[in-house]
């Protein structure tokens, strides 16, 4: 047992924290909210040349070889940073699914570009008329015509498809069996005929795209994975992107804990700084004590994905856990900065708007403490 | 970073599980936790059997140097902390073995060491810790009680109150004034160890709201005790007792003894039908029930945090202090949580009616005791805000 980061780690989340800083302070942030591609193409080329993309993706395909666990120590830092982007959906829905279901072809014609930065990738999985994370929710048809599947239906929540390169596409293959057969993944060319995006307006501005397929034509080649069984390879992305957004989330609560803690000892009402109250030190000792228990219980979840150990019932944990306490600390992060916390140009807003997208992204606390509630025993 | 533990590891913690479950087939109907080992004469002589089984294997003395017959790390301890919980097993005296030990190693003589190191590590001598006063209890530092000195002795005049296991405890180490013109109320106190059978010592209980006999109050009058007894420097004492941070401090303890609950529930509500259905088929109950589990594997997650900050010796107060406030209000939610899944159930003494032996209805009252004591969790807020937050305090 040895709970803290290695040098390496450590170095890397210095250097992230260094360049996210320079290269995106929070006006910026604010900023690509209201870009019409939500990210900054300039950022992205640096992040490349930094290798940030291509971190975890193995040296083989042109990447660093790094582990899934020193991808956490970075996702941290840009929720602390408030990086909006592409990042987590192309690294995590994107290489992560070619990673774990690609053909070794797929794997060297994407991966290498996805690591150099050239490629923007995104998972669509959720569908009008719920929007939930179950193998059910899925019904975006894909009928074989051919040497072709022809795609008809459409999906909800498709982080960045407004300038996704490729979506990775869940769809059904199958009619009439059990609601976890029958799904099929496609690497779909985001500019195939017969897409269109629109971006849906949102708490934090994080380009959800409506994308509708009328008759899109998708060569049978590019299938992700066998033909029917494409619904583990979601459920194996969505619990590394559900540790993935546990390791912003956290990353966000830790700005917000610091900023709250700054301001309370700079801002002097009834002759003394307001921190010296202890109505408000107490909330934000709790503030502090829930964003420890957050990051232990995630680095603890990030650990045993990145070793290989299952641990579907600990990333539920994490992820019911962070969703609920990230919106917490952030409610009162705007509370104990008063009128200034809610307003547009403060900092606190942005964190609290991101919690909630966080809370929903991957299944929200309700989802994962089902799942937990069987993983303790429950018999359903 | 890795939560792995190595093979010895998982192998010494696997004996401690073994060694603890068999003890507690052993336990007498009805006990838990500290009001377990001092309300009866049963639960007295539980704690004293299953502190000699864990003397014998050389367990009270985990992480102590070899030359006082110490073995093992304070990984070891934490470990074994975790057997004990998990089965509520006594045996480790909190007092004398994760108390006293820690800040003699620390901050006593050779002499003293000698003296009074043996008899902890045998599991033969418990102790009672007689600190707080009626006007010295978050202010610890403002106690009264005078030790003043005559001879070879110091005389000392005084009460004590909440002293948990007085009643039974064989000695106490005791926080007294030998100062009284110091000019600051944490100079002048002085660390102190005596028989609790000297004369001049009379203690009185003060019952739990349970009726349970775990705290009392402790006069002193005219109680002479040797100058030889003294721990650190006379007027020191205030910094002896700070030297309690190397006191084992994860509280996994604690959080195994929830992880045992939290299973049992769970079969709990997989066995008893309402309605005809399972209680585990109820959405409410999957929510809630998940909802602890959450919170009690994050503060395990913490926890094993803090233990190994601790074992490399980088572990601050106030990184503890968290996990106590957290693990302790999650003791309280969880016994809360208990009570309302029983239902009506929830409110039954151990008797032929009740679940659980009364497990519930007892810790819906005893898990206070996480809360108040060692410094109550608003302390621990405050700790952390002036110390690990930086924020200031007000004059």
């Amino acid at each position: 047992m040895d709970i803290t980061f290695n040098e390496e780690q450590e170095m890397l989340r210095k250097s992230a924290s260094d360049f996210l800083i320079a290269e995106c302070p929070k006006t910026k942030s604010r900023e690509l909210e209201e870009d019409e591609k939500g990210y900054s193409p300039e950022i992205w080329r640096k992040m490349a040349g930094l290798g940030w993309m291509g971190l975890a993706i193995p040296e083989e395909y042109e990447g660093m070889g790094m582990t899934f666990q020193d991808l956490t120590v970075l996702l941290e830092e840009m929720g602390k940073n408030v990086l909006p982007g592409p990042f987590s959906c192309t690294v995590i829905g994107g290489a992560f699914a070619i990673l774990e279901a690609g053909t070794e072809e797929q794997k060297k014609e994407f991966l290498p570009k996805i690591a150099n930065g050239e490629l923007i990738l995104t998972t669509a999985l959720l569908e009008p008329g719920g929007a939930y994370y179950e193998a059910s929710g899925v019904n975006l048809k894909a009928t074989a015509q051919g040497d072709n599947f022809v795609l008809n239906g459409t999906k909800v929540f498709v982080e960045m498809a407004n300038v996704a390169d490729y979506l990775i596409c869940a769809t059904r293959t199958k009619d009439g069996s059990a609601d976890e057969d029958g799904i099929s993944l496609f690497i779909v060319d985001a500019k195939a005929k017969g897409i269109s995006v629109e971006v849906m307006p949102t708490i934090a501005f994080d380009k959800l795209c409506e994308v509708r397929f009328e008759n899109v034509s998708i060569p049978t080649e590019n299938m992700l994975g066998e033909r029917n069984k494409g619904w583990p390879v979601v459920q194996k992305v969505m619990q590394k992107g559900a540790i993935a957004k546990c390791a912003e989330s956290v990353g966000g609560m830790q700005a917000s804990v610091d900023m709250t803690v700054a301001y309370c000892k700079d801002r002097v009402q009834y002759d003394r700084p307001i921190g010296a109250f202890q109505a408000l030190q107490h909330i934000m000792a709790d503030m502090w004590i829930v964003t420890q228990t957050s990051k232990y219980l995630v680095y603890q979840a990030a650990w045993m994905e990145s070793v290989g150990q299952p641990c579907a019932m600990e990333v539920a944990m994490a992820k019911a856990y962070v969703n609920e306490y990230y919106k917490w600390v952030t409610e009162r992060t705007v509370s104990l900065h008063g009128g200034i916390g809610t307003s547009r140009e403060h900092d606190a807003g942005l964190y609290y708007r991101r919690a909630k997208a966080a809370d929903v992204a991957f299944g929200d606390t309700d989802f994962q403490r089902e799942l937990v509630a069987q993983k303790i025993g429950l018999i359903s | 970073m890795d939560f792995k533990l190595t093979d010895e590891q998982v192998n010494l913690r696997k004996a401690f599980f073994n060694v603890c479950e068999g003890l507690a087939k052993k336990r007498p109907v009805g006990f838990t936790g500290l009001e377990g080992c001092y309300d009866t004469d049963e639960g007295w002589a539980y704690h004293l059997d299953c502190a000699k089984v864990f003397a014998k294997k050389g367990w009270l003395s985990l992480g102590w140097p070899e030359e006082y017959g110490g073995q093992g790390t304070i990984m070891d301890k934490v470990f074994l902390s975790e057997a004990t919980g998990y089965y509520d097993v006594p045996g480790v005296d909190i007092f004398g073995v994760d108390m006293l030990a820690p800040t003699l190693h620390a901050a006593a003589s050779d002499d003293i060491k000698r003296e009074y190191l043996p008899s902890i590590a045998s599991g033969e001598r418990m102790w009672c810790e007689l600190w707080s006063e009626p006007n010295a209890g978050s202010d610890l530092a403002a106690l009264s009680t005078s030790a003043v000195r005559q001879g070879d002795d110091y005389v000392i005049n005084g009460q004590k109150i909440w002293s948990t296991g007085a009643h039974r405890a064989h000695w106490a180490f005791a926080l007294v004034r030998t100062d009284p013109h110091a000019d600051r109320k944490q100079k002048g106190i002085t660390f102190l160890l005596f028989d609790m059978k000297t004369p001049g010592i009379v203690v009185n209980p003060i019952l739990y709201m349970d009726g349970g006999h775990l705290y009392n109050e402790v006069f002193l009058d005219d109680v002479r005790v040797p100058v030889k007894n003294v721990v650190g420097e006379e007027n020191q004492g205030w910094g002896v007792t700070q030297t309690l941070a190397s006191f084992e401090r994860s509280n996994l303890g604690a959080i195994m003894g929830m992880h045992r609950q939290l299973e049992e529930l769970v079969n709990y509500c997989n066995e008893t039908k309402v309605k005809g259905e399972p209680l585990a088929k109820n959405p409410l109950i999957r929510n809630r029930l998940a909802h602890v589990a959450c919170d009690l594997w994050s503060a395990h997650a913490l926890a094993y945090k803090i233990a190994d900050a601790q074992s490399k010796n980088e572990m601050a107060a106030f990184d503890a202090s968290a996990v106590k406030v957290f693990s302790g209000e999650l003791q309280a939610r969880m016994a809360q949580l208990g009570t309302e899944i029983l239902g009506p159930y929830g409110q039954i003494k151990h008797s032929k009616w009740s679940v659980f032996e009364g497990f519930f209805e007892k810790w819906y009252q005893q898990s206070f005791i996480l809360n108040v004591a060692m410094g109550t969790n608003e302390i621990q807020r405050n700790i952390i805000g002036w110390y690990g937050l930086g924020l200031p305090r007000m004059k």
